[in-house]
């Protein structure tokens, strides 16, 4: 049963993706040369809509959030990291496996790289657990806990923020 | 189904509300880098390297062992994968390519300078992804 919904959920999204071009290193690399903004597009305005919808469910207790816990240290090197390493690649895990459906092959190498930085990490998983996540490890943080606020108010004021950047990245035709 | 391209914003929207319906039903938030951790261990067993004394696939009773799969997110990085022929396929959008447009123009037509740095970007990328907690 759950490996039903996980497949047609899967389906639905890679046609959502390759719909919206974000299949592409063009894109990919295009967004981080600041040329083409069409992943950000993408990406925030999925954000927006699931952030509103998921919170509305958690309100009314029909759902449970799976938040990641906070550790600066980890999340500094190892989000650095994956920005170099996607970087190099054009695409990111996700992607790189949609990029090969639909026949971006280069997709395949990274796909490889990436099934071998996971099993490099495995093993170096003892020391990062030790001496890097411990730093500046605050668990499981949300943002409206650490300042206090209502989530709504981060919701709206993140949702604000991005409706300027969407109207920045029309202006510009980005 | 059959364009070539929705807008960004449209398609973000609905893989928005794709993923509020997933977390509704079925309790699941979207990833993949997990499933590559997974794989990566079903690899190394099958090539007899022996996972189970790793601290890391042992980790969370198991979460990211070889004894994991297969699983909803295996499913949906599986099904991605057919999404995205499936969509490109209908709008005749499908292109075999080994070098990308724009690496083309800035380093040339050579698949294996791409293939490489593609490899060693993808190493970098998902062992920064897992210290991230991603």
């Amino acid at each position: 049963m759950s490996l039903g919904y996980g497949l047609i959920t899967g389906i639905l999204f890679g046609i959502l993706l390759q719909k919206a071009q974000v299949l592409r290193y063009d894109k990919q690399i295009g967004a981080m040369r600041f040329i083409d903004m069409t992943i950000f597009k993408f990406m925030l305005s999925s954000i927006i809509v699931s952030a509103i919808g998921l919170y509305l469910l958690k309100d009314a207790g029909l759902i449970k959030m799976s938040i990641k816990g906070t550790s600066i240290g980890g999340q500094l090197l190892g989000g650095s990291l994956f920005g170099i390493g996607w970087g190099l690649l054009g695409y990111c895990p996700g992607t790189a496996v949609g990029a090969v459906g639909e026949g971006r092959l280069d997709g395949l190498w990274g796909i490889f790289g990436m099934l071998c930085g996971a099993a490099l990490y495995a093993e170096t998983y003892p020391f990062m657990k030790a001496k890097v996540i411990t730093l500046g490890n605050y668990g499981k943080l949300t943002l409206p806990q650490a300042l206090g606020i209502s989530h709504w108010l981060v919701i709206v004021v993140f949702a604000l923020i991005t409706l300027v950047m969407f109207y920045l990245f029309e202006k510009k035709k980005l | 189904m059959f364009k070539r391209t929705w807008n960004p914003y449209l398609a973000g929207a609905l893989a928005g509300i794709l993923l509020i319906l997933s977390v509704w039903i079925s309790g699941k938030f979207f990833g993949t880098s997990t499933t590559f951790v997974r794989v990566a261990a079903v690899v190394e067993e099958s090539i007899g390297i022996d996972t189970s004394a790793n601290a890391y696939f042992t980790a969370k009773k198991g979460k990211y062992g070889a004894s994991s799969l297969p699983d909803w997110q295996l499913m949906f990085v599986i099904g991605a994968l057919l999404g995205a022929f499936i969509s490109s396929r209908l709008s005749g959008d499908f292109k075999i390519q080994l070098v990308p447009d724009m690496w083309r123009k800035r380093f040339g037509p050579s698949p294996v300078k791409r293939g490489v740095t593609a490899f060693f970007g993808g190493v970098i990328a998902l062992f920064g992804a897992r210290l991230a907690g991603g």
